[in-house]
């Protein structure tokens, strides 16, 4: 039985992409109007009763201290309580989490979750790339973001036989959809031989194994079921979370083919949802890099354990495949405004269970979508959100 | 009357590079340049070959680390001009933090300052267990006479007061207020100063044809001679009578590698008994002492194999490695300044590659001071002690794409360790050689050069069969 004490009402997001023109507040501006014009029966925006925020480093665009009253200014609502969530790469899906249990406890009826990030105003060098350079100074010296999920595709391919083929076959998967998706960063359709031509960025991984950098945000709106028929007659219901951490150094892992936070985070929201595996009709999964998708659709019980890359390149994971994943295009098309991206990927599996997904629209047969990130240094954190249909 | 000081065991060490003597002639415009030297990658300095080669100089004499009283050093450049250079080594090799000793600087010297302190404090009965190690890294002067010739390498001896294979003899010391290489403050670079033909006359042949007189009448069948610009060795040699000294091979091999030039000169006649002058020079001052070997000394086989060694680099790639060629505009700083409480907490377990052992399920976690809780059993009771230095590659990654100050292609592994300890480190050269099931040995390497201060810690190399049989 589906928990179901939070509905969502309303979710948008802006346009992703290099963003040079817009800024922070803009941005943000710009997803919450969208996540009000979106709802049913009309939103007035003084009904949010307070805000939950996830940006995860505002160092990106020289923000050292950014906080919890960043937001509702911005967004015309100054006054109203907000608190910033940072929690890696799933700060917006555990902004989302957060904010429904703000519901649920009864504290408040209507809550917006909204992410927010600036990458790309700074240089490539200077923006994320710097992190070559942070944490140990011996232990971490040269880990870039690829080098967290590179280790694990060197030894899913030793052991499993997966190949570029197969990796690459994600990043052709997630570009046809961002193609298909007018918010998508990215949408132009790639070949295989495309990815495997890409440069080198952090052997195994090639360009187009690896998410860009992206400026989003996006918003949902969060009421408590009893005032649900005030916005919609066609709700989505918060079904379950998950919400787990493992060990933040990449030395500290037993095992190098799967990533213990989903696996563990997957159990949790599975049984809160009540659902199996192969009950989800779609899902919005971590797709920083190839691997990681691939790591993620074994790691969430879609495919067996070495399945994943294999799965891939046979369609299974296409719109059109058993388990539809990324419909949206993914962080490796739609992008990766780290903050936004759990928060649109929520709004894509409340577009998807509500039949609104146009030309990506998976076939939903028993109402049931699931949203996952992982992140953090050493992947050491994932958070689940599952979303239904069914009251 | 104390027993002369004996030597046990060596060790000799070499960086990663040779730079082709014709490489230098071709950017200065000239045709020709013969032979080769030995240069230090970026992540190499005279710490990390002193550390290389003190390291195989005790496994060499199969004595623990621990019970070494002290350490002798002689480089003409120490990592930190003044600075904690002496105290940084020691922890590297694992000495204890109450050994002793002195670190010998200021000039290609101070090698034999190193050997002869060590010998006096052993002789004199102030230490039973002595480690010398002579280690440079000569930085010539862009376009100098010399550059071509300018080389790098360490040498190590463990020195007791029994029971070894050979003995210190007589020395003679020759001094002349004379400059040769030269080197001010805030200068990285080491120039020459005389007309090479004034250098040769006045300075170098008169200081050798005395010294050498001195030692020839001590029946010396081998010889370890200087050789500062690729010729002068063969004349000093003639003059002495010398034949071709067997410090020839090494020269030809690394160059001229300063400080650890006589010692490593003397590491080439020591795999056969006989009686071997050893002369170091440098700062305006000779000194030779004589080294009687029994038989074979233990560690001086190995020599070969870091003679053999190395990769070709090109003389760009060599100026990027000394800092003379820089990239335009700003280098991403280290999240963790040298100055950083964090680097004065880790400094034995970075230096020492210290783990901690968990006394509850046997766990290795590394580095302890990250680590208060064991992160298979939550236990907080635990044994520090290093960890192993060899093991195999369980997974890895090669990094193309780093900001400046980074060098790409960085090479990171996931190692087993034959302790059961599993660690992540940079790997050592170009990756090229990483495949999973890879065995790699961990060696001290330098990091970063951050704010101007040099930062230590442990890579893996990838072992070859050209560098399996030394480790």
């Amino acid at each position: 039985m589906a928990w179901n004490k939070v509905a969502v009402v309303g979710g948008g997001l802006i346009k992703f992409g290099e963003l040079f023109e817009q800024s922070y507040e803009q941005m943000a501006s710009g997803a919450f109007d969208a996540a009000v014009a979106s709802v049913d029966k009309g939103f007035d925006p003084q009904l949010v009763e307070a805000a939950f925020v996830a940006t995860q480093r505002g160092t990106l665009w020289g923000q050292e201290g950014i906080g919890g009253n960043t937001v509702p200014t911005a967004i015309g609502l100054a006054g109203i309580p907000c608190t910033r969530v940072e929690n890696a790469c799933p700060s917006g899906s555990d902004a989302f989490r957060v904010g429904a249990m703000a519901v649920a406890s009864g504290v408040h009826d209507v809550v917006l979750v909204i992410g927010v990030e600036k990458m790309r105003d700074k240089s490539g060098d200077e923006g994320l790339l710097a992190r070559a350079a942070a944490g140990h100074p011996v232990y971490t010296r040269g880990e870039t973001a690829p080098v967290l999920f590179a280790p694990f595709a060197t030894r899913h391919m030793h052991e499993f036989g997966t190949t570029r083929e197969m990796l690459a076959s994600v990043a052709v998967k997630n570009h046809f959809n961002g193609a298909r998706n007018p918010n998508a960063h990215f949408k132009n359709e790639i070949t295989i031989e495309d990815a495997l031509k890409s440069a080198p960025v952090c052997h195994p991984l090639h360009l187009l194994d690896c998410c860009p950098q992206t400026d989003g945000a996006a918003a949902v709106l969060l009421v408590n079921p009893d005032r649900v028929a005030e916005f919609t007659d066609d709700p989505v219901f918060v079904a379950g979370f998950g919400v787990a951490t493992d060990h933040p150094y990449l030395h500290e892992k037993n095992t190098f083919t799967g990533l213990r936070a989903t696996t563990m985070a997957a159990e949790r929201a599975y049984k809160m949802a009540g659902v199996e595996p192969g009950q989800i009709d779609c899902a919005e999964v971590h797709d920083c890099f190839t691997i990681t998708e691939i790591l993620d659709i074994e790691d969430l019980g879609f495919v067996e354990k070495g399945k994943g890359g294999v799965a891939s390149l046979e369609g299974e994971t296409a719109i059109t495949g058993r388990i539809p994943v990324n419909t949206s295009g993914g962080l490796l098309a739609k992008g990766h405004p780290i903050g936004a991206t759990g928060v649109a990927q929520i709004v894509e599996c409340w577009l998807q269970l509500r039949g609104q997904a146009e030309e990506r629209q998976a076939e939903i047969r028993n109402g049931f979508a699931l949203q996952h990130n992982v992140g953090g240094r050493g992947s050491g954190v994932s958070v689940i959100n599952i979303l239904t249909t069914n009251r | 009357m104390t027993n002369p000081a004996q030597i046990i065991a060596v060790g000799a060490a070499a960086p990663a590079w040779r730079l082709p003597a014709s490489e230098v002639a071709a950017a200065w415009g000239r045709k020709g340049g013969r032979g080769q030297a030995a240069v230090c990658p970026a992540d190499e300095d005279v710490l990390t070959l002193a550390a290389d080669a003190a390291l195989r100089a005790l496994a060499a004499s199969g004595l623990q680390t621990d019970i070494v009283d002290g350490l002798w050093w002689g480089t003409s450049r120490p990592p930190f001009a003044e600075g904690p250079s002496h105290a940084f080594l020691a922890a590297a090799i694992g000495l204890s933090a109450k050994s002793g000793g002195a670190l010998c600087a200021g000039s290609t010297h101070s090698g034999i300052d190193a050997l002869i302190g060590a010998a006096d404090a052993v002789a004199a009965g102030s230490a039973r267990v002595a480690l010398v190690v002579a280690s440079d890294a000569v930085v010539p002067g862009a376009g100098t006479s010399f550059e071509e010739r300018a080389g790098a390498g360490a040498a190590a001896f463990v020195l007791t007061n029994d029971d070894g294979a050979a003995t210190l003899g007589a020395r003679v010391t020759r001094t002349h207020p004379y400059l040769d290489r030269y080197r001010g403050d805030d200068e990285l670079e080491t120039r020459d100063i005389y007309d090479g033909r004034l250098f040769r006359e006045e300075v170098f042949l008169p200081v050798m044809r005395d010294l050498g007189e001195q030692l020839s009448a001590l029946e010396v069948t081998g010889w370890s001679l200087p050789d500062p610009d690729g010729r002068l060795g063969a004349a000093a040699a003639k003059t002495l009578g010398a034949g071709t000294p067997a410090s020839a091979g090494v020269y030809g091999a690394l160059g001229d590698t300063g400080a650890a030039a006589p010692l490593l000169g003397a590491i080439a006649a020591l795999d056969v008994a006989g009686r071997v002058a050893v002369v170091g020079f440098g700062g305006g001052r000779a000194t030779g002492v004589v080294v009687n070997a029994d038989r074979p000394v233990p560690g001086a086989a190995g020599l070969a194999a870091v003679l053999g060694t190395g990769r070709s680099a090109t003389y760009t790639e060599v100026l990027r490695a000394r800092n003379v060629l820089q990239p335009n505009g700003e280098t991403v700083a280290m999240a963790v300044p040298p100055q950083s409480a964090q680097l004065v907490r880790g400094a034995d377990e970075i230096l020492g590659m210290l783990g901690a052992r968990c006394v509850d399920c046997g766990t290795i976690n590394t580095p302890p001071t990250i680590h208060p809780h064991c992160i298979s059993c939550g236990s907080s009771k635990f044994v520090l002690e290093p960890v192993a230095r060899h093991g195999v590659v369980h997974t890895y990654v090669i990094n193309h794409t780093m900001p400046a100050p980074f060098q790409a292609p960085l090479g990171l592994a996931v190692v087993d360790l034959d302790d059961g300890a599993r660690v992540m480190l940079q790997v050592a050269g170009d990756g090229s050689t990483l495949e999973i099931g890879a065995e790699v040995d961990l060696v001290l390497r330098r990091y970063a050069y951050e704010r101007g201060v040099p930062v230590y810690g442990y890579k893996a190399t990838v072992r070859t069969p050209d560098t399996t049989e030394e480790a």
